[in-house]
């Protein structure tokens, strides 16, 4: 990485500068907070409404910092068996197996059940060691070799005992298995947490993390972020569209149109060939940035209000 | 850490950004790579590191601003009304410095040593023992209109008063008064009047004005102590007192406080119950476990293990009396029985006077603002009567109730001499899980005139008193935690 050792500023640049040539723009709060988390060794837990890019995020810098990405997704009822280890019981069994007919020619001269036990107990102990161990990504992204991006999303979809199986690796990188002992990072991966905040999070937990909140982009960070994801569609038709989005942001909506849905919109509309914003095309597509029916009735009629807007807008 | 970053903290601490004490340490950290130049820079950097949710990022922002403010604006100065005269410009840069470095320590009790830089005149204030020579200092400072010894002295008599403990605004004037009698006012008074006795008026004019800009000085320094540090601490005055005040004497104006407090208090209490997890004996086999489980025995499966996991998502039925004997409490019964909606998924409320109807899709629908109002407007007013209250819930929701259910009441048990019709009450006993019945009354009255609470309390699982913040919080959190 080139910019750890750089001065804040400049470094923080620079990180904007790799995300954009990633394709992510970014606003400086962003790039501060990779800055941040590099220099402090600290998780990053990003939250925001669905759509902003939360996860984006995380896949682009595993992009510019040429870290592979390694992904857990949280959902109720996930466990450590699916997310930080499990045995490979088939080959313990196995091992139990091999080892029970192998018993007989080990302890071949032993003489008695003491001396037996004896000898036993000189083998090493096989059954619950690390070629056992079948690592899941938590664990996987401890024992790489290389820096990894741990992307852990919607943590806030996971229980209570989940969130607190993480913070032994968020605070020391490193997790204990009960059976072998303490597995510590070979490279500190970068952690990213995206939460939807449906819960909040434990107070432990947060103090473990930088925060970093992603709300919806102002007018012009939305234009580039359309320009550089649908690159073809025409400066004007960008405009008008991004305008619009911003006012439908403003109102009482059930779910409000993120940034993916702007992107997604600008596609249709590129598919559509069409060079300016009109009613009929708007309100037949207006299912691509409001996913309730009620938004969609509700706003039926505010549609020409909101082209003549755009369309009147400066830039 | 620097102290300006302590200070900052404690700020922060105040205003409710529980920063801990490995935030601070990240904190410090922080201030040392970015330095305090480029101040948005810090700002951003600092608030990922100490303010972890969007309601704290906002105070940050605002605690930011107003304290960093105070510290690079040299317009702020407390001196800065008082010197007029040009020759101060030219010692401006490093004044500014170092009244800049004054103002962080300002609510610190140690001044540091105020005469060395003050002069001869810095000594005489820091007690009231010398009277004589403060006096005389304070005039003669006034006389010779000097920026700095007037500030030194300002700092030396604020910490004197103990500024730094001012919590309320109305304690503004107490610590002017204060701090400025610490400076020698009563003298300086004297002295004008006998000026004016001696026909110097100019001399009096002349120096009372001078004291009317300092006294605005010492105004301005005690409101800026009071935006620094007393905001938060008000507010936590506040909100002790409001968790301990009876509830029907709190004030229509707290009423907003006391929205999020009992949001955060319900929020709490969900957040610490809500999804408690039974493993149950029955239900899928879960194989995994189960094999890993039986290793042991050579892979011959003793021991089973299920998948089967019961959640628990408890079902409340709220029942909440609005009419005018408990109209004193009604308000807040409805704000915790709106919050208890807002946290838990599976609330259903209802109210009555008389009648009784639910309130469940209007405080789904309707902000607490609204919703409140209106559920006091649509049912209250009327005089109670618990039996016919009992009658509609019972047609309307006793099919719903299970044993999963937790019916709450809320209400006084006053049913002006009409059947409360227990025989209702003990049939919802039967089917729900528990009958709580909170009462704003003391215990010692209950039974006393028409309150029917001795005939109902038998018939609820628990039936206590619930007259403040605090004691709503106990009782709630005892009965999530009992099952």
């Amino acid at each position: 990485m080139t910019f750890i050792d750089k001065d804040p500023a400049t470094a923080i640049d620079l990180i904007k500068e790799g995300f954009e040539t990633a394709g992510y723009i970014c606003d400086r709060h962003i790039a501060t907070s990779i800055y941040l988390s590099q220099k402090l060794d600290k998780p990053i837990l990003v939250e925001g409404p669905p759509g902003v890019g939360k996860t984006e995020l995380a896949k682009a810098a595993s992009e510019i910092l040429a870290a592979p990405l390694i992904r857990l997704q949280c959902y109720e009822g996930l466990d450590e068996s699916k997310a930080l280890y499990e045995w490979k019981y088939g080959k313990q069994l196995l091992y139990t197996q091999i080892l029970k007919e192998k018993l007989g020619d080990l302890l071949e001269d032993a003489v008695g059940l003491e001396q037996s036990m004896e000898k036993l107990h000189q083998f090493g102990d096989n059954f619950y060691s690390e070629s056992f161990l079948e690592a899941r990504p938590l664990l996987q992204a401890l024992k790489s070799e290389v820096k990894t991006v741990l992307l852990i999303d919607e943590i806030d979809k996971s229980d209570h005992e989940f969130e607190a199986y993480l913070l032994e690796i968020l605070s020391d990188y490193q997790i204990t298995v009960p059976e072998i002992g303490t597995i510590k990072a070979k490279t500190k991966p970068l952690v990213f947490l995206t939460s939807n905040n449906s819960r909040e999070m434990s107070d432990a937990l947060k103090r473990r993390c930088l925060h970093l909140y992603i709300p919806f982009p102002d007018a012009s960070l939305e234009r580039r972020i359309i320009q550089t994801r649908v690159p073809e569609l025409e400066e004007n038709l960008r405009n008008q569209l991004v305008s619009f989005v911003q006012q439908l942001r403003t109102q009482d909506l059930k779910k409000l149109p993120a940034v993916s849905e702007t992107i997604d919109w600008a596609r249709t509309l590129m598919l559509l060939h069409a060079d300016k914003l009109e009613v009929d095309l708007v309100r037949n597509t207006l299912n691509m940035l409001l996913k309730f029916e009620e938004d969609i009735d509700n706003m039926h009629s505010e549609v020409p209000k909101f082209i003549a807007a755009a369309r009147n807008e400066r830039y | 850490m620097d102290k300006a970053l302590a200070d900052f903290v404690e700020m922060l601490r105040y205003s409710d950004v529980p920063v801990s004490i490995s935030e601070s340490v990240d904190a410090a950290e922080t201030v040392r790579l970015f330095g305090y130049s480029d101040r948005t820079l810090l700002k951003t950097a600092l608030a990922q590191v100490m303010a972890k949710t969007i309601e704290e990022q906002e105070s940050f922002e605002r605690c930011f601003d107003e304290f960093f403010s105070f510290q690079i604006n040299p317009d702020l100065n407390p001196d800065g009304e008082i010197a007029e005269d040009a020759d101060n410009n030219q010692e401006g840069p490093e004044k500014a410095g170092d009244s800049s470095e004054n103002l962080a320590a300002n609510d610190d009790s140690s001044i540091p040593n105020p005469a060395s830089g003050g002069g001869e005149g810095g000594g005489g204030f820091s007690g009231e023992q010398s009277q004589g020579a403060s006096t005389d200092s304070l005039i003669d400072m006034l006389e010779r209109n000097d920026r700095t010894e007037l500030t030194m002295a300002m700092t030396a008599a604020a910490s004197a008063a103990n500024l730094r403990n001012i919590v309320l605004m109305t304690q503004r004037g107490l610590y002017t008064r204060r701090i400025l009698e610490e400076m020698g006012l009563d003298e300086a008074n004297r002295e004008i009047s006998r000026r004016n006795k001696e026909g110097d008026e100019a001399g009096a004019d002349q120096l009372s004005g001078r004291l009317e800009l300092l006294f605005d000085s010492v105004r301005d320094m005690v409101e800026r102590q009071l935006a620094l540090t007393s905001s938060g601490k008000g507010k936590q005055f506040r909100q002790d007192i409001l968790k301990n005040v009876s509830l029907s004497n709190i004030e229509q104006r707290d009423f907003k406080h006391m929205r999020d407090m009992v949001r955060r208090m319900a929020k709490r209490l969900t957040d610490m119950n809500s999804r408690v997890r039974k493993v149950k004996n029955r239900g899928h086999l879960d194989i995994r476990k189960t094999m890993r489980r039986n290793v042991a025995y050579d892979g011959i499966l003793f021991e089973t293990h299920w998948k089967q996991k019961h959640k628990d998502r408890p079902k409340v039925l709220a029942v909440c009396d609005v009419s005018g004997s408990v109209a004193a409490v009604a308000r807040f019964l409805l704000l915790f029985l709106y919050s208890l909606n807002e946290v838990l998924p599976k609330v259903r409320s209802f109210a009555f006077s008389g009648d009784l109807g639910e309130i469940t899709d209007e405080f789904d629908r309707m902000g607490p603002e609204d919703a409140i109002p209106y559920a006091i407007e649509k049912f209250g007013g009327r005089s109670t009567d618990y039996g016919r209250a009992l009658e509609d819930f019972k047609e309307l929701c006793l099919d719903d109730i299970d044993n999963r259910t937790t019916v709450i009441f809320l209400g006084d048990g006053r049913s002006n001499d009409a059947d409360p019709r227990v025989d209702i009450l003990k049939e919802i006993k039967l089917r729900a899980k528990r009958v709580i019945w909170l009462n704003p009354e003391r215990k010692s009255i209950w039974g006393s005139g028409d309150s029917e609470m001795l005939k109902i309390a038998p018939y609820c699982t628990k039936a206590e008193t619930c007259n403040s913040l605090n004691k709503l919080e106990l009782i709630l959190r005892d009965l999530l935690k009992s099952d």
